[in-house]
């Protein structure tokens, strides 16, 4: 009985509030809010839904005429993004196509898509090389500079200029990065992984995967890796993998407009998917050198579509990615043929002997997993409330620019402070492991320790922290070391400037892990052979990543397939699966979290729990914008430049005669569709001069794809708008439909299993009722007081 | 693989000794079921071994004891022997400080060369090799297990680098790194009374002295002995004498430290208050008539 009540005042809620004044769910006045969605909710289902609405209305029109605009935050769904048409229009023309192509045509594209996952992986691979050596270079001439400095400076006195001197480089090449990303291409920014998530998940990111996101990409990343800041390259590398996948299954570039006439074939949604995915893992192969990793990283973030053949072409271009990387370091490094370099990362080998561990140290993995998920959402935490921040009040691209050099400069003078006043000194290692060792005020022959962990690229710190003897680390400098840098890590994340969050969590995580192995070996003296450092450091990192990212079997796979020691993956699945228990009690994962607070419909795995009441009925857009089967091109040319109903997808009903009644459907047809028809204008009237003319083909389509025109650069004269169009050979004949019943987890379900964008939601005689699109479904959320509604907002 | 080949190793040792008794007694007439553990490994035998073969045998049925060293190989054995003894103990008295480079090597090249006489395969007089006989003929090759670790200190030592190329004498490099050492060092010993003078007066050679060490660092001219010798100067001067870099500016680091760490606070001040606040513009979908609905909805649920 309760649980009917709720319902009821639920859908009181959503209609009178949740959709007619929206803006009461939004985040102004948060008590008001929470008063009403809270407290209020029980009380209004006890009473008739009647009173209800006399007792709101007054209120509500007040609440409406003040807030018309918000201020951004996380619960909006941005109009922007669009859908991708994974779903394939199987209208006249495809089947003709289809009928067209003969046996070994089918065999040639099969050939083609081993061939295209080929070159993904060689060109990830040729990208994560350039990164690599780039930065290598970059950041050792830095350095070595930096340190000439110090050095000279030490002697002499003015040690506060190499302090300038190293805010300066570091704050010059992090602008060079920063200008790129805000003024050229914003979506460059970050890691991209929340983008590709988006791209798999079906939502069409502008600009996403364009050669010149690419170029930004990859300039942006060896900027912010030599300019010190607190990042990685890894995470950029998965977005570029992406692009190249994008590009490459296209064979062309419409930036640099040229078209090498291939692969026309895969200029589709579907086909573009399947090689994204492709892409991604190639990028995850070539950062960690983790082949497997890569492909279960695609499989875990975008999985919803899915096959065997595609899996095992997925792990053909990770192979080959890593491969790639291998061989020309190998080059580099003027070992050529000397495969062992798999990564872009490379964690080193841990030692036979040093790898073994008890049964109990378990209790003690999972104690650093909890740990790492604490700190993980504490990390996500600080990090959402700078986003939203830095959504509201940062949004000016030099705005965006001075802030990331200013975090350029605070990270270099941290990183000195830090190094100034570090009393830890160690003698210099025999193998020479120290890049650039540095004396500062140790006695000869000894270097600052600190320097170790802040003067070199983090990759190098990670490394350094996992495998240098014990002994090596004075507790108390890692323990400031690991506050330093996690706030540094919070504050960089959500920069305008493109750099991973993989490195810095490994770090922090390695750093913390260390302490703690190195405080285990003093609790127990007489045990600490089995306290290697080193182990807990690499459990640490593990813990961290996962409670700041909360991926699971891929990430454990990665780790594993980085160290390459599968005696770990035990301890390390263990941890990673209590960071994220521990983790998601408190907030989402730093992904989720940026795709929430970009306002992207996303779909996820499941419905929300307890919608199963919510029928397509309330979900479902209406009244629908449908066409005729023989429709005027003047209407037509009129709705798709209706600017404030930017619809995409058409219902094509039979004709009807009322107004106010729907017709009955027949088919489906894209905006995009009805572009390339007005373009060719295949009017019915011309139809005896187009027997003259070629008839329109499926390659018409796809030479538009994927940028088509919009509607306002086609000319239409007076005369043609009198025209008709017949669409009866290019709409989808067959799309998915719906009874109004139908409920919502059961049609979120064709959404994510069928990847569509539209779905009809048809009545008992078949006629139109309305439309379900992807930001009717991705509107419902769990929130903290059961299923909440995000508001549709323009920006 | 390394233990595949010591094994086969031992396996042809055993194999050797267990075969010239046998081969003495039973002529070849070997019953196949005893020998089958020991043969697995075949060794081939070289003719040129054939007449020591014969001799060995032929002592074996008189001496029993010494069954295949001949006189020449005891000799070779006895001078290996003092070699070895001379040098081991040069090296454990020039232990602390580090000196072995430069007073051991003369020793360890007269070890290497009997070392090498033994083991290589030429006949000696009376065409006797005594490879075989001393240094393969059983599971615990002492001769060959001795030299491996002196040999591997000389390489862990990297004393090589501190030599001419043929290994005769000290480097010229070398000789002259002890002399500019010497020369700090006694500059160390006349200013032993007052350390700040000391730090002051011997800056200078120090200084050298610590530049020729990085040069010599970069072209891979060092060894132990120079390493150690500076180690401890390095120690010398900044921990006895206490001479290393003082902390003296605090006070310019930590106000420039500061003045960095306060930009960021007047910039995001800033643009709180200065920028304007990005605001998003509500769109309300269309929706199906709410009236309609609710009353369908209500209709279920009464």
């Amino acid at each position: 009985m309760a649980n009917i009540a709720k319902k009821v005042s639920w859908s009181g809620r959503g209609e009178d509030r949740g959709e007619r004044t929206p803006l009461l769910n939004g985040a102004e006045d948060g008590k008001y809010n929470r008063k009403l969605s809270g407290g209020g909710m029980f009380h209004i289902g006890r009473l008739s839904t009647v009173d209800l609405e006399e007792e709101i209305t007054p209120e509500e029109e007040i609440v409406r005429s003040r807030l018309k605009e918000i201020p951004h935050n996380e619960k909006l769904l941005s109009l922007k993004f669009e859908s991708l048409d994974y779903d394939n229009s199987e209208n006249q023309l495809f089947l003709e196509e289809e009928r067209r192509m003969s046996h070994m045509g089918f065999r040639c594209l099969e050939i083609r898509r081993w061939v295209i996952c080929g070159l993904i992986g060689f060109f990830t691979g040729l990208i994560a090389c350039v990164i690599d050596i780039a930065v290598e270079v970059l950041a050792g001439y830095k350095y070595f500079l930096v340190k000439q400095n110090i050095e000279k400076f030490t002697e002499h006195g003015g040690l506060s200029i190499s302090l300038i001197l190293w805010a300066v480089l570091n704050s010059a090449f992090v602008m060079v990065g920063a200008i790129a990303v805000a003024f050229i291409e914003p979506i460059a920014g970050g890691s991209g992984i929340p983008q590709i998530k988006c791209y798999l998940n079906g939502v069409k990111i502008p600009r996403v995967v364009r050669l010149k996101t690419l170029v930004v990409k990859v300039f942006g990343v060896i900027c912010s890796v030599a300019g010190g800041l607190a990042v990685g390259k890894e995470g950029p590398m998965i977005h570029s993998g992406a692009v190249v996948a994008a590009g490459v299954s296209q064979g062309r570039s419409t930036s640099l407009k040229k078209d090498f006439k291939m692969f026309e074939y895969f200029r589709r949604d579907t086909e573009k998917r399947d090689f994204v995915s492709a892409g991604a893992a190639a990028g995850v192969s070539a950062a960690f050198g983790a082949p497997v990793g890569g492909v279960l990283f695609s499989l875990e973030e975008g999985a919803s579509f899915w096959n065997q053949m595609l899996t095992w072409r997925i792990f053909f271009a990770s192979m080959v990615s890593s491969f790639t990387l291998n061989f020309f370091l190998s080059i580099y490094n003027k070992k050529p043929g000397e495969l062992s370099s798999p990564g872009l990362i490379n964690f080193g080998r841990f030692d036979s002997d040093t790898v073994k561990y008890t049964l109990f140290e378990i209790p003690l993995f999972i104690i650093i997993g909890a740990l790492g998920g604490l700190l993980g959402a504490l990390f996500n935490l600080l990090n959402n409330w700078l986003t939203i921040f830095r959504i509201r009040y940062v949004h000016r691209p030099c705005l965006q620019v001075m802030e990331a050099m200013l975090v350029a400069a605070v990270t270099a003078t941290v990183s000195f402070a830090m190094i100034y006043f570090s009393n830890d000194c160690q003698p210099l290692g025999q193998d020479h492991s120290e890049e650039y060792p540095l004396q500062l005020f140790c006695a000869d022959g000894e270097y600052n320790a600190m320097a170790t962990t802040f003067f070199n690229t983090p990759e190098r710190s990670v490394r350094s922290l996992f495998h240098n003897p014990p002994g090596t680390y004075n507790p108390v400098t890692l323990g400031v070391f690991t506050l330093a840098y996690f706030l540094l890590a919070v504050w960089t994340y959500g920069l305008a400037v493109s750099a991973g969050v993989f490195i810095p969590s490994l770090l922090i995580g390695a750093a913390w892990g260390r302490l703690f192995g190195i405080l285990l070996s003093v609790i127990a003296p007489n045990q600490s052979m089995w306290a290697d450092p080193g182990k807990y450091a690499l459990m640490g990192a593990a813990a961290q990543l996962g409670g700041i990212v909360r991926m699971t079997l891929s990430l454990t796979v990665i780790l594993v397939e980085a160290t390459g020691n599968v005696t770990y993956g035990f301890p390390i699945m263990l941890v990673l699966m209590t960071a994220k228990i521990v983790g998601d009690y408190f907030v989402e994962g730093l992904y989720d979290l940026h795709i929430k607070l970009q306002s992207v419909p996303f779909l996820h795995w499941e419905a929300p729990a307890t919608s199963h009441w919510l029928t397509a009925r309330e979900v479902m857009s209406s009244a629908v914008t449908c066409f005729n089967r023989v429709e005027k091109v003047g209407t037509i040319v009129d709705v798709l430049s209706n600017t404030s109903t930017n619809h995409n997808g058409f219902p094509v009903v039979t004709h009807t005669t009322g107004h106010d009644e729907p017709g009955k459907i027949c088919g489906l047809i894209l905006r995009s569709q009805l572009i390339v028809l007005l373009k060719h204008k295949v009017f019915v009237e011309r139809a005896s001069s187009r027997l003259i003319q070629r008839k329109l083909q499926l390659k018409d389509f796809r030479d538009a794809y994927p940028r088509f025109p919009p509607i306002q650069s086609i000319h239409v004269s007076q005369d043609e708008r009198e025209c008709m169009m017949d669409l009866t050979e290019f709409m989808n004949p067959t799309p998915y439909t719906v009874p109004q019943e139908t409920s919502l987890p059961r049609v979120f379900k064709l959404f994510r299993a069928l990847g569509l964008r539209h779905l009809v939601v048809v009545d008992n005689e078949n006629r139109v009722m309305g439309l379900v699109t992807r930001k009717d479904l991705a509107r419902y959320h769990m929130g903290k007081d059961g299923l909440e509604e995000l508001h549709l907002a323009q920006m | 693989m390394g233990l595949l080949t010591k094994c086969s190793c031992v396996v042809s040792c055993l194999f050797s000794g267990w075969a010239f008794s046998f081969i003495s007694i039973a002529n070849c007439s070997v019953d196949p079921s005893e020998l089958s553990v020991d043969v697995a490994v075949k060794r081939p035998v070289s003719p040129a071994r054939g007449p020591g073969f014969l001799h060995s045998l032929s002592l074996s049925s008189a001496f029993p004891d010494d069954l295949e060293v001949n006189e020449y190989c005891m000799k070779m054995l006895h001078i290996y022997g003092e070699r070895y003894v001379t040098y081991a103990n040069c090296l454990v008295s020039y232990a602390r400080p580090v000196k072995v480079c430069q007073n051991c090597y003369s020793d360890f090249i007269s070890l290497k060369e009997i070392y090498t006489n033994i083991s290589s395969d030429q006949l000696g007089p009376g065409n006797v090799s005594c490879h075989d006989s001393l240094m393969r003929s059983d599971r615990l090759m002492l001769l060959y297990t001795l030299f491996n670790k002196l040999d591997e200190i000389w390489i862990s030592a990297e004393c090589t680098q501190c030599l001419t190329g043929d290994q005769e004498a000290l480097s010229n490099e070398t000789v002259y790194f002890m002399a500019s050492l010497n020369q700090s060092l006694s500059c160390f010993q006349q200013h032993q009374s007052n350390h700040s003078e000391l730090c002051k007066a011997c800056k200078a050679s120090y200084k050298r002295l610590n530049e020729l060490y990085g040069r010599m660092e970069k072209n891979q001219t060092l060894c132990i002995d120079l390493e150690d010798a500076m180690n401890v100067t390095r120690r010398l001067w900044s921990i006895n004498y206490n001479c290393s870099m003082p902390r003296e500016e605090t006070v310019p680091v930590i106000a420039v430290s500061s003045f960095m760490l306060f930009l960021p606070i007047i910039f995001y001040l800033s643009s709180f208050l200065h920028s304007e606040q990005k605001k998003r513009k509500l769109i309300h979908p269309k929706r199906a008539k709410s009236s309609s609905s609710l009353m369908n909805i209500q209709d279920k649920f009464s």
